[in-house]
């Protein structure tokens, strides 16, 4: 019995608006608390995936097709399926649960969110979170 | 790959074992409350039926991947694993939280 819902963990979204979105958990509330009394967890995941980049597109063009756009949310564990893989971008001090009480507090953590995600799309590694997942 | 035949011994040390499992320890039967014990790591042997629907069947199997957690995929419908629980309804996958006084989980630690 390994604890496998952990910060870090990459999973995919299964209800609401974010459904089929792939994302990671940043903070998780095994025991949950006075106002969500069930496991859940805040995650941060990718709203729009960025575009198939090729060989022949010029800078502008594959900047533009680099793009994400980030969703933050907390999500109940039983709406998020976690997967083998894990994602390790530090976001904790950027995401946390005050920055969900106000509009402009999330998207300026969305904003921020947007840039490690996009910073960790041109490395190149993680290349299966940037995916869209087909179905 | 070829999977020995389950003998009729096997089958009903199975039975005994959950029997005493029902008796003396604590499970979880219904897939909710199966995936609900692997994602809180009570969970520490998951047993299916043989007619579990697939989707189920293997949502459960990959939970219990991340876990470390054994399968055991029971020889028999859910009609029958509800009647070794000593159930008088059907359970497609249950879990075991607590075996209590058996060895359950010591002597089957799983078969994919």
């Amino acid at each position: 019995m390994v604890k496998f819902l952990k910060p870090g963990k990459a999973v995919i979204v299964l209800q609401g608006r974010f459904a089929g979105r792939k994302a990671v958990i940043i903070r998780c509330f095994d025991e949950g608390t006075r106002d969500r009394p069930y496991g859940h967890c805040l995650v941060a995941g990718i709203l729009k995936y960025p575009k198939k980049v090729i060989r022949k597109d010029s800078a502008k063009k594959t900047a533009k097709k680099s793009r994400v756009k980030a969703f933050l949310k907390v999500v109940n564990y039983s709406h998020i399926m976690p997967t083998r893989y894990t994602l390790d971008v530090d976001l904790k001090d950027v995401v946390s649960l005050d920055a969900l009480q106000s509009r402009d507090k999330k998207v300026a953590a969305c904003k921020e969110t947007k840039a490690r995600f996009e910073e960790r799309f041109k490395t190149g590694k993680n290349r299966w979170f940037f995916t869209k997942l087909r179905f | 790959m070829v999977v020995a035949k389950k003998t009729k011994k096997s089958q009903e040390s199975i039975n005994n074992r959950l029997a005493l499992v029902v008796k003396s320890g604590k499970y979880t039967l219904g897939y909710k409350t199966v995936l609900r014990s692997l994602r809180n790591n009570r969970g520490k042997l998951v047993i299916i039926s043989n007619n579990c629907p697939p989707l189920e069947k293997s949502a459960i199997e990959y939970y219990a991947m991340l876990a470390k957690v054994g399968v055991h995929h029971f020889n028999g419908n859910n009609v029958d694993l509800g009647t070794a629980c000593g159930k008088y309804f059907r359970v497609c996958c249950l879990s075991i939280i607590d075996p209590g006084d058996s060895d359950i989980i010591k002597s089957m630690p799983g078969d994919q």
